[in-house]
């Protein structure tokens, strides 16, 4: 059963809007960030990247650079020659390439140097003879490659993993349905730009011990990577996760800069920092892969989806990383939100010269879901139904399982529709698409300033999409048996009364210390887990917020905790959290039953105190001395979470991608207009509903959902990694890479559904992700409703969406949809991926292949 | 990430900064707002011994009347100042519509109109750091021989994208130059060299310090049209100004200009006798005005936005802007 708020004193906490407990921190300035770190005889770190995009490195020559004044050492990839990676089949990069370069950014010598700009400048001086090597930046191409364009010799045509998973009978259902829709979507890669760039500073100890601090979502990857790259053992090394800017799946594994600064440390026998450019974070990228996805959905006359198939390529970059995760991911989760018995995905993820690609969020799941809601749009008109209604006839009705195997015990999706349809005036205010009908809303705003002279009428349109995600992966990457988290919850015995007691007044009595402290090894990177914890850690023992401290991602001291990705925190940390305050309280409760002479399960928590059932009562503070046993200096409640194994998923290969103790929920109606003339698009507004099963803050879930919806908008409208016809990232930074700025950026509101999960804390689950993956294709439908443009490929640019309006000019008026600049299926790539001739010369930049 | 070593000079004359400005001529460079200069100091761009900021010189900021009743513009005014007098938005709204569209409020603080007027052109191939433009080989404007616009030719094709310049353009405005040999004025026009890799046409010591917009533009009808991705921050990728007037005997005043288009700003000629032959007939046909903007306008592949949906933007933007100012 889902554990419910029992008590007012944790109402009042659990569900309350509630202020980060670090926004002071924050918000005055005095928190630290890694790259605001400085130690005693810090040097710094700047990396080498390779200019080429494909080449075999035949030696380093960095005798000029080692001869600038300030240059302590210069390290290569001999100095720390082993591989990793984040998953056992995937260790395939070092820190520093000791052979090969595979991308234009990979890493080939670290300078380090008594300042940034010395060792910036000692940079160009150093001396790397490559021999140039075929290169391939459309993963179709790289599919195809003879041996020498092979990136890794393990991984023949260039494909890292493949994938075919096949259950019922899809094709015969497609024989059997009334309408099928077949298309073939291109989504260009899109990366995190989190305003932090990634940082990392080593210090080597007296004894011999590394310290790392570093801007991490996955400190105890980090820490395994570090001991494995640098053949110590874990005890000797200590992470510490400062204060972190976003991470949004960038810092979900580990970073060359994070085993490059340790390594230079040994090598320079002093403390190093290195904080990554703008551009540099940009070749470190991990970013959601450039993905081709041919889909294909059948339903019978009535809407009941039949079968859906789909063929996906994603184009990974140079190396592993989560690679195979992202790929199944996109499978996982294509056909497990709704009602499908028929389900076939065979996708492949490939390797190809560009920056290797990692979780993003919405890891894996963004791209598919845009093909598939975009595709359901079409397949309700086929039909003549309402969009919105297509999706109702659908539903899963769980408790159940997938067709996939992924169980499914919460699913507020139904609500999320309903509340969205009815927030947006769906019925009333969509006419559906229909030639020469009125404009069906007008916000009164006009058009933005450039047109306003004298734009056309603009009609608005409207579109809905739904999206899910993961409630953390049921599965651990490495290890099947794994906890997935611990946390401790202690309590010290009380100091002393200060001399002269409470009459002293002031400065004592207003600042009570904490009453209990929360030791988590969780990632707080600006989504709120440490709030989260020290919420649910006050409600379970009945203490005011204030009372609780949080000491959280410090190796040395805090216990194991996965990391902050897949969305896991709230469900596994929050249980975890909650079961180490249970157990505290389960420990004090048997100390004062035999004190009271009463059943332990009688004596509750509540408003700062520990009450019995016959009119007892000692402050917390008090009841923890009386616990103590003989000796203590405090008690320690631990918790530890790990999924359950019903939650884990089926037995087929790949089958453990995708399985969640918990699925969270979104609808969305996005409302935008296009100006006919220019192609522009403008969003007017996006109402999101989201299941999370419990806001157990409502302010941060909220937050959560704004930014999912904002992040998502980018992908939708102007966000794209574009690259030269020989392989350069063609807009490494912020301002050729456009993130929307709030001009852009349409109100959002947001609904929040609570489902009540019956195994997460309070009955929450994850709000963090699934609410971004709906919002392009809504945009994309809404985009239909206005203009009448079916478009297959974000983001949704005026020269692509003038195109598609040209196109439908051109057309002949068979009540289809245009479709030009857009590819369809069965044809070969469309304009993101032609050929790639590893021209050394540059070309016109290309979106996305 | 740093910027390189220079030694920075903060003259108090203007004088002085000419005299440095002479004295280290190609190892120098200006500092005014800093906006574009310092990501491009960043990027590895200039690598300047001396950097004279211009930014503590008396008498070069501000909004005057000259004794004739032409308005003065002090180079080192800043550009939201620009934007937001009130009595330079009532006289000429056009430069101020161009001027509150630039870049972001935070930059608009800290840009001046006089660096606005002699920004570096712009290019995809250009505008990147040193590893990026050794990875394709340097280009003609960068330490290289060829152009990744043009690869066989030899002239550099980066864009000029100022937007306070086709609106000053368009107002017939002037600017003066302090030089070794004293200030000249000059139509704001012959600032402009046309080439994309030594875009302005200055010699050594000269700096521009003043504009000056003639009283007889006050009052003109405008409309600027920028087109952009996102709608603050970036740089236009098509612009025009257009500045009109119909005049009591009938007879039509204007002028039309492009930026982000071309290695200089183009103030498009032939456009009087063009329009009034649009105007004389009924309805006014605006198309050969179009087509006259389309033939000025050369946009390259100097952007990840396509160079063919620039140019229908700016045929557009022609007709949208006619329309505004007719209406």
């Amino acid at each position: 059963m889902a554990s419910r708020p029992q008590s007012d004193a944790a109402r009042a906490i659990i569900g309350a809007p509630t202020a980060m407990v670090d926004a002071p921190r924050k918000t005055s300035g005095a928190g630290a960030y890694t790259d605001d770190l400085a130690v005693p005889g810090m040097l710094h770190g700047k990396i080498l990247h390779s200019h080429l995009p494909h080449a075999r490195i035949r030696g380093v020559d960095a005798g000029a650079a080692l001869a600038l004044p300030g240059v302590r050492c210069v390290i290569t990839g001999a100095d720390a020659p082993t591989a990793y990676g984040v998953l056992p089949i995937g260790k395939d990069e070092c820190a520093l390439q000791p052979d090969k370069a595979r991308y234009i950014g990979d890493n080939i010598a670290c300078v380090v140097a008594e300042s940034e700009r010395i060792a910036a400048a000692a940079l160009p001086l150093i001396r790397v003879e490559y021999e140039p090597l075929p290169a391939y930046f459309d993963p179709e191409a790289a599919m195809a490659a003879p041996a020498a364009g092979w990136l890794h010799d393990h991984r023949p045509r260039n494909i890292e993993k493949e994938y075919h998973h096949v259950f019922g009978d899809p094709d015969a259902a497609l024989a059997r349905a009334a309408a099928v829709c077949r298309n073939r979507y291109v989504c260009p890669a899109v990366t995190h730009a989190a305003m932090e760039p990634h940082a990392t500073l080593a210090r080597f100890e007296p004894d011999g011990g590394l310290t790392v601090w570093s801007s991490t979502q996955v400190p105890y990857y980090l820490h395994k990577t570090l001991a494995r790259v640098l053949q110590m053992s874990m005890e000797r090394i200590r992470v510490i996760k400062p204060m972190v800017g976003g991470g949004f799946g960038g810092k979900s594994e580990v970073c060359p800069l994070e085993i490059v600064a340790a390594v230079a440390a040994r090598r320079a026998g002093a403390p190093v920092k290195i904080t990554y450019s703008r551009e540099e974070v940009f070749y470190t990228h991990r970013g959601r892969p450039l993905q081709l996805t041919e889909l294909e959905t059948g339903a019978a006359a009535d809407g009941t989806i039949l079968a859906v198939r789909a063929r996906v390529i994603q184009d990974g970059g140079a190396y592993c990383g989560y690679g195979p995760v992202t790929l199944l991911y996109s499978g996982a989760l294509l056909g497990a939100m709704y009602d499908i018995p028929n389900v076939r995905w065979d996708g492949y993820r490939v390797l190809t010269n560009k920056p290797a690609c990692g979780a993003m969020r919405g890891h894996g799941t963004v791209n598919t879901r845009f093909a598939f809601e975009a595709q359901l749009d079409e397949l309700a008109e086929r039909l003549g139904l309402d969009p919105a209604e297509l999706r109702r006839r659908n539903f899963l009705q769980p408790p159940c399982r997938t067709v996939n195997g992924l169980r499914v015990l919460s699913y507020g999706l139904p609500e999320c529709l309903e509340t969205v349809v009815a927030a947006s005036g769906w019925r009333e205010r969509r006419t559906g698409r229909a030639a020469g009908a009125p404009p069906a809303v007008n916000d009164g705003r006009g058009p933005r300033r450039a047109d306003r002279a004298s734009a056309p009428s603009r009609r608005h349109g409207l579109g809905v999409a739904c999206s899910h995600y993961v409630s953390g992966a049921a599965n651990a990457v490495d290890r099947a048996d794994a906890i997935h988290s611990t946390v401790y919850v202690e309590a010290a015995a009380p100091l002393p009364a200060p001399a002269g007691g409470a009459s002293g007044g002031g400065a004592a009595s207003d600042a009570a210390p904490p009453a209990v402290a929360v030791l988590t090894g969780t990632a707080e990177i600006g989504q709120g887990s440490d709030t989260m914890q020290a919420q649910i850690v006050a409600a379970a023992l009945g203490l005011p917020l204030a009372a609780v401290a949080v000491i959280a991602a410090d190796s040395a001291i805090t216990p194991m905790d996965l990391g902050s990705y897949s969305s896991r925190v709230t469900f596994m940390a929050g249980n975890a959290a909650l079961r180490a305050a249970e157990d505290l309280k389960q420990q004090i409760a048997a100390a004062l039953a035999r004190r009271w002479n009463c059943d332990p399960e009688a004596i509750r928590c509540l408003g700062g105190q520990v009450l019995g059932p016959s009119g007892q009562a000692l402050s917390f503070a008090a009841a923890v001395a009386a616990a103590l046993p003989p000796g203590a200096a405090h008690l320690r409640g631990v918790g530890t979470y790990s999924p359950p194994r019903e939650a884990q998923g089926g037995d087929f290969k790949g089958a453990g991608v995708g399985p969640s103790p918990a699925y969270s929920y979104s609808a969305q109606v996005a409302e935008v207009s296009v100006d006919e003339d220019s192609g522009q698009v403008t969003v007017h507004k996006i109402w999101a509903a989201h299941d999370c099963g419990r806001a157990l803050n409502p302010v941060a879930v909220e937050g959560q959902v704004i930014g999912s919806v904002w992040m998502g908008l980018g992908q939708a409208l102007s966000e794209e990694m574009a690259y030269t016809r020989s392989g350069q990232l063609a807009n490494p930074g912020l301002l050729d890479y456009r993130v929307p700025t709030i001009l852009d950026s349409p109100p959002v509101e947001a609904f929040i559904v609570e489902s009540l999960d019956p195994e997460g804390p309070f009955g929450a689950k994850e709000a963090g992700e699934g609410s971004l993956a709906a919002v392009i294709p809504a945009i994309a439908n809404a985009i239909y409703d206005a203009a009448g443009i079916r478009l297959y490929q974000p983001p949704f640019t005026p020269d692509r969406v003038l195109r598609a309006l040209q196109a439908r000019a051109a057309a002949p008026a068979s009540g289809q949809a245009a479709t030009a600049g857009q590819d369809q299926p069965e044809t070969k790539p469309g304009p993101a991926s032609g050929p790639p001739p590893p021209s050394p010369a540059g070309a016109p930049p290309q979106a996305g292949g | 990430m740093s910027l390189p070593s220079f030694q920075l000079h903060r003259p108090r004359e203007l004088a002085e900064a000419v005299a440095l400005w002479t004295e280290h001529g190609a190892a120098a460079k200006l500092l005014a707002g800093g906006t574009d200069l310092i990501p491009s100091l960043k990027q590895g761009l200039f690598a300047p011994d001396h950097l004279i900021d211009l930014g503590a010189i008396a008498g070069l900021t501000g909004i005057s009347r000259a004794a004739n009743g032409d308005w003065l513009i002090g180079a080192m005014t800043r550009i939201h100042e620009v934007a937001e007098d009130p009595i330079l938005g009532r006289e000429f709204p056009l430069l101020a519509a161009a001027a509150g569209q630039i870049a972001s409020p935070v930059l608009r603080r800290m840009g001046t109109l006089g660096g606005n007027l002699c920004l570096d052109t712009r290019c995809l191939w250009y505008n990147q750091s040193y590893l990026w433009r050794q990875s394709c080989g340097f280009c003609l404007k960068k330490n290289g021989a060829v152009c990744h616009v043009a690869p066989g030719g030899r002239r550099c094709w980066a864009a000029f994208s100022a937007d306070t310049a086709p609106a000053l353009l368009v107002l017939d405005a002037s600017v003066e130059i302090a030089g070794p040999a004293g200030a000249r004025w000059l139509p704001l026009a012959e600032l402009y060299s046309g080439a994309g890799d030594h875009p302005l046409r200055l010699g050594r010591g000269e700096i521009l310090s003043r504009v000056r917009l003639p009283a007889a533009a006050a009052g003109m009808r405008g409309s600027y049209q920028k087109f952009r991705i996102r709608n603050s921050i970036d740089y236009p990728l098509a612009a025009l100004a257009l500045a009109l007037r119909r005049e009591a005997n009938g007879a039509v005043t204007a002028r039309l200009a492009l930026t982000a288009l071309n290695p200089a700003p183009v103030l498009v000629a032939g456009l009087e006798r063009c329009l009034a032959a649009a105007l004389a007939a009924d309805p006014p046909d605006l198309a050969a005005v179009v087509q006259l903007v389309n033939r000025a306008a050369k946009p390259l592949s100097t952007s990840t936005v396509p160079a063919d949906y620039r140019r229908e933007m700016v045929l557009i933007q022609a007709r949208r802007a006619l329309e505004a100012c007719l209406a």
